[in-house]
């Protein structure tokens, strides 16, 4: 069977270098658009692995808490109240506080974030954390994040040679006893997590009764919402109840209002689609132009304007499609070069390649309708 | 039966038209009366400038009317709306001066792209006719070539093809001869005048080419806006039996 003819297409591909021009636009594009949101939502979502892991539907914290490297810790007993209520199965404690780390390798001192967490139980979601759980009770103990920032030294990798790390942390020695997946963020480039009682040691002027987070796990079945409730009013005001959710937002508030991050983030992705449609709308107003003879012969031969708008939006679309594929493909390679650089989770989102194919789309169809204003100058009566 | 009782297929009268307005005003055509029958071969001659033209795209639906009754195919072109010249000039077959041919489209994708304009052709229905239509202007062979790699006489021969493609109800050509060497033209206009014959159809021809005036059924000689004098060099017939001698020039395919 025959089909009919794709004129739109025989005729974009007609000029070769104008096509490619076209495409390539678009793919730089689109991979500015992936490059600029895959950041933004990876510097976000880098923020907040911890609070995402935490084992408990209900956070409590100190009501002046701010962020994680501002916090302000609260009483324990506090906390330990809420054992009494016949909805929680399990509550647990965890200490935060920056620590001075030296690099063993070449003494430079850096800041990182430590966790002091229960070791009965494990009170966090990582993979491979449980399992560790035994080893973090020996004392000057530490579980190294496999995904701080290298500048720390390359710990991971003499972990993996079995050679003894003893690094001095808060000029104190400890002694390197596991590898964990946590991350680094905006404000922290790395992270250690220890006891309860290594912590202290760590810390020797903070006392064991005022923690940091409060974790609550809820019994199977009971509501959240009504929960959340009940301990707010049971614990006053000093303390913050939170959702999980919640205990994220707060997190993220304080980043996108400290930063410009969403703002820069946002408008490098409008400078992506603007560029994407300067060079589409450009390419095709010239393809317009120097068609108009023959749009004008077919305007005489009976073709409507609906039919040639159709032929010049059909380019669009074509040039939409053909940039965003491998547009999309170079983002892939770029975010895996970047993840391994930066250790940020940037992944390639079904929904937000959704959302960029629709943005590509939309940005090559406004051009193409700019350009299609040109198509009214064809006069066929010109063509005798 | 003789044409001249059956409806016109052109019918226009007392036809002014001017270009600009108040100062610049400038009238090409002075009160032009014309009428074309069925089947009717006219030519339109006379200098540059005469207006010819003008009155070319008058009829053919592509200027608005200013003055004057026309009736094309029965439509009144008088106040017509755009919608009504569309239509129209879908009933036309155009043949033009320097062919105008789509340049990134072969030979048969000229002719078939003309069925988008028939949405009830299928494309397969549509390849088919192309095919054949480009088989009768004797282009079997090249169907496939780009019309960049056809000879000028070739590429008229395709624009021919197109225009009678979808069985347009009148031919209106401009020139067709001029961008071509007395060979190429002869072979042209005697290809028009043989399918034209054949089908029966109409052709409103303007042309300068003196080479070619032989094939007209009908000449019509305008100078200044003004048709001078209207010739018949045939029979007003055209299935006149004593043009013997003519018609076996308009033997189709014709070969290259």
């Amino acid at each position: 069977m025959s089909q009919r003819i794709p004129l739109s297409w025989l005729q974009l591909k007609h000029e070769k270098m104008k096509l490619f021009a076209a495409v390539s636009g678009v793919m730089v594009s689109v991979v500015l658009m992936w490059m600029q949101l895959g950041l933004m939502k990876a510097l976000f979502a880098s923020a907040v692995v911890f609070h995402g892991s935490l084992d408990g539907e209900l956070v409590v914290i100190h009501s002046q808490y701010e962020h994680l490297l501002h916090s302000k810790p609260f009483s324990s007993r506090l906390l330990y109240r809420l054992r009494g209520s016949p909805d929680v199965e399990e509550v647990f404690s965890i200490f935060l506080a920056p620590v001075e780390w030296k690099n063993p390798w070449n003494g430079e001192m850096r800041s990182m974030q430590c966790y002091g967490i229960e070791t009965d139980k494990p009170s966090l979601d990582l993979p491979g954390f449980a399992a560790q759980l035994g080893k973090l009770r020996e004392t000057d103990a530490f579980l190294y994040d496999r995904m701080a920032r290298p500048r720390f030294g390359d710990v991971v990798g003499a972990n993996n040679r079995a050679e003894t790390i003893e690094p001095e942390i808060n000029r104190r020695k400890m002694l390197l006893s596991g590898i964990i997946d946590l991350g680094a963020s905006f404000g922290v480039d790395g992270n250690i997590l220890v006891s309860h009682a290594n912590f202290l040691r760590l810390f020797p002027e903070r006392k064991s009764g005022a923690i940091d987070v409060g974790v609550v796990k809820l019994k199977p079945g009971v509501s959240i919402d009504s929960a959340q409730k009940e301990f707010q009013d049971m614990l006053g005001k000093e303390v913050h109840v939170l959702t999980r959710e919640q205990f994220k937002e707060v997190e993220l508030v304080y980043w996108r209002s400290a930063t410009p991050i969403g703002i820069i983030f946002t408008a490098g992705t409008a400078v992506g689609f603007f560029i994407g449609f300067i060079v589409v709308y450009q390419i095709l107003y010239t393809d317009v132009s120097n068609h108009l003879p023959h749009y004008a012969t077919m305007k005489a031969m009976g073709f409507s304007n609906g039919y040639l708008y159709g032929l010049v939006l059909e380019q669009s679309a074509q040039l939409a499609i053909m940039g965003f594929i491998p547009g999309t493909a170079v983002a892939a390679l770029l975010y895996a070069g970047l993840r391994s650089v930066t250790q940020l989770p940037l992944v390639l989102e079904p929904t937000r390649g959704l959302f960029l194919g629709i943005l590509t789309i939309l940005m090559c169809m406004i051009s193409g309708m700019l350009a299609v204003r040109k198509l009214a100058a064809a006069d066929p009566a010109d063509v005798f | 039966m003789n044409n001249l009782d059956l409806e016109p297929v052109i019918c226009g009268e007392g036809i002014n038209f001017a270009f600009g307005q108040g100062e610049l005003r400038k009238q090409i055509l002075f009160d032009v009366d014309i009428r074309i029958q069925p089947g009717e071969i006219v030519l339109l001659t006379g200098p540059s400038g005469s207006g010819k033209t003008t009155l070319l795209t008058l009829i053919a639906g592509l200027r608005t009317l200013q003055e004057g009754k026309l009736n094309v195919l029965g439509h009144s072109l008088y106040n017509a709306s755009q919608r009504d010249l569309l239509a129209l000039r879908r009933k036309i077959g155009f043949i033009f001066q320097a062919h105008n041919l789509l340049p990134y489209l072969t030979a048969l994708q000229n002719v078939q792209v003309m069925f988008d304009l028939q949405p009830d052709v299928s494309p397969h229905e549509g390849r088919e006719r192309a095919v054949e239509m480009l088989k009768v202007v004797g282009l079997g062979e090249r169907m496939n070539y780009p019309v960049s790699r056809l000879s000028g006489g070739q590429k008229q021969r395709v624009a021919i093809a197109r225009a009678l493609v979808g069985g347009p109800q009148i031919v209106l050509a401009d020139e067709p001869t001029a961008a071509l060497d007395g060979t190429s033209g002869r072979e042209v206009v005697n290809l028009l005048q043989g399918l034209a014959r054949e089908q029966n159809r109409p052709i409103l021809m303007v042309t300068h080419d003196a080479r070619v005036l032989d094939i007209a059924d009908r000449i019509i000689e305008m100078q200044d806006g003004r048709l001078i004098s209207a010739s018949e060099t045939n029979q007003p017939s055209p299935h006149d039996t004593t043009k013997g001698a003519s018609d076996e020039r308009h033997v189709s395919p014709v070969t290259v």
